[in-house]
């Protein structure tokens, strides 16, 4: 059965002509005031859309709104995620899905860059540790190639 | 069940199933979102998971059909696996574990002997306390007893399911096995009921999630509901809401109204009364719940949603209380507004029946016995 993301769903571009609705202006004020917050206490912050009672015409309205930045990350664990940062600097639109392709979350992060692409220093400490295995793990391959086909000659 | 991983952290066993932690903050951040957390709330609970404990978890089912275990299977987010493996312990549950009989049994004595005090009892079904427990055994032993046994060394008792929470289907009028939610059985163990015929899937695994986030029980409602997922109605939150504040119903399941989408109260919503999160989680993975099917509200995790009357009576017109204990007298006084105005009647009606329904059970409990 097809899934429900693959049934086509045409959104029609907004009849206003007055501008953008209620609802999507309300989230832009809040957008700008946890930009103010980023810059003025360095305080991330997040909207879930998930929460909000948005139409799908409010969502086109607001991805619309925020426009694509140069970044666009694809993260893929556990299912894939994409990370768009929008044309307002620090505001990012993160979209996750699991590994039946449902989405699962969706938010806008209003940060520098968001913390799910950041390593952690265990992880770099672990990163350094796997590598070097591996390189000795390589080395001692070699050694025992090379032993070997000293003793063929 | 017992597999020699039981003193793993989370973050542990993340790694032997090789999930990252970006991947693991992912799953928290769409398990933050169910619950209706601030989405901030991902990363910090990933942290927090990530060294903690897998509680030991021992899931007993009673007098019930499954239909809650079926539910359960069916979460998104977080999913039943990734529940299962990484976050708990799931040390007995007859129904998923591959062992039977006495190996089954004796996997649980084992679960609830090594984690004493520490284990998290789920409870599926109601309690038969008839014929000295007999309509329900299981190894040789009642279901009563059972429960009584395992909820000594429990930490906390979360009944799934309105059969364990209120007693259910089996409890409904003339209740031919004596059958009794947990409360009535247990009093001395903090007990949080997910009720729901079945519950949400997210809510069931979104309530095990925070309750191992935090080690607490969450705040509750008066029904021992978690109030995140029961604070609000499903009439608060429901999208035809805004029909229902014009006066806009449906008066038959293929009427004008009905093609428009427009209220189903007088067709026997039973929303404004029912605390419940259909209309904000949904189900299927978020695709749609009962209204946006085009079918009212049976109001199934309420206390005996069973025995209030017809599920296509509007409101106004319904049995609060017992069948057959209804006053025509307010049936007509409310059957009677309910045709004059939207918004203002729903206030009214609402909070009447609230009333109405809070005095009956109270009024219940001097009257009805206390089962064990």
């Amino acid at each position: 059965m097809s899934r429900l993301a693959g049934i086509p769903i045409r959104v029609e571009p907004p009849a206003r002509t007055d501008g953008l609705g209620g609802g999507v202006t309300a989230i832009l004020h809040e957008i700008v005031t946890l930009l103010e917050r980023l810059a003025s206490l360095n305080e991330p912050s997040a909207i879930d859309l998930r929460s909000l009672p948005m139409s799908p015409l409010d969502r086109a309205e607001l991805k619309r709104a925020l426009g694509e930045g140069e970044v666009q990350a694809t993260l893929n664990a556990e299912g894939l995620s994409t990370i768009q940062e929008t044309r307002i600097p620090g505001v990012w639109w993160i979209e996750h899905r699991d590994s039946q392709d449902q989405l699962i979350a969706e938010l806008i992060d209003v940060t520098y860059v968001p913390e799910i692409l950041a390593r952690v220093s265990n992880e770099i400490a672990a990163g350094a540790r796997a590598l070097s295995e591996q390189m000795a793990k390589a080395a001692a391959v070699a050694a025992g190639r090379g032993g070997s086909s000293a003793g063929r000659q | 069940m017992l597999d020699g991983n039981e003193d793993l952290t989370v973050g542990e066993m993340l790694r032997r199933h090789g999930i990252s932690r970006r991947g693991f903050i992912k799953f928290c951040t769409a398990a933050a979102s169910a619950m209706a957390l601030p989405p901030a709330m991902g990363p910090v609970m990933a942290a927090q998971l990530i060294d903690a404990r897998r509680p030991s978890v021992v899931y007993l089912s009673f007098q019930e059909c499954t239909g809650c275990l079926e539910s359960l299977t069916r979460s998104f987010a977080p999913t039943i696996e990734n529940l299962i493996f990484n976050i708990i312990s799931l040390d007995y549950d007859d129904t998923l574990m591959a062992a039977a009989g006495e190996a089954a049994e004796a996997a649980r004595d084992q679960a609830m002997r090594a984690n004493f005090g520490k284990y998290v009892l789920i409870v599926d079904g109601s309690v038969p306390t008839g014929a000295g427990g007999a309509y329900c055994t299981a190894g040789g032993k009642s279901a009563v007893d059972t429960l009584r046994e395992a909820a000594k060394g429990a930490a906390a008792i979360v009944c799934v399911g309105t059969c364990a929470a209120f007693g259910g289907i089996p409890f409904a009028d003339p209740n031919p096995t004596g059958a009794w939610p947990v409360s009535d059985i247990v009093g001395d163990k903090p007990i949080i009921n997910i009720s729901g015929c079945p519950p949400i899937p997210e809510v069931i695994t979104g309530t095990l999630l925070q309750f191992v986030t935090t080690g607490k029980v969450p705040d509750l409602d008066e029904h021992l509901r978690p109030k995140v997922f029961f604070g609000n109605t499903i009439h608060d939150r429901c999208y035809r809401r805004p029909f229902y504040d014009e006066g806009k119903f449906a008066k038959s399941f293929d009427d004008e109204g009905a093609r428009n989408g427009w209220c189903l109260y007088e067709l026997g919503c039973k929303g404004p009364t029912t605390y419940n999160a259909c209309a904000t989680l949904k189900w299927n993975g978020g695709t749609s719940f009962p209204i946006e099917s085009g079918h009212g509200c049976l109001g199934c995790s309420e206390p005996g949603f069973w025995d209030k009357g017809s599920f296509y009576s509007a409101l106004s017109a319904a049995a609060w209380g017992k069948a057959g204990e209804t006053s025509p007298s307010k049936e007509l006084e409310m059957a009677g507004a309910a045709v004059v105005v939207g918004a203002a009647l729903g206030a009214v009606s609402a909070g009447v029946a609230r009333l109405r329904q809070h005095r009956q059970e109270h009024q219940g409990d001097s009257d009805e016995p206390k089962g064990g």
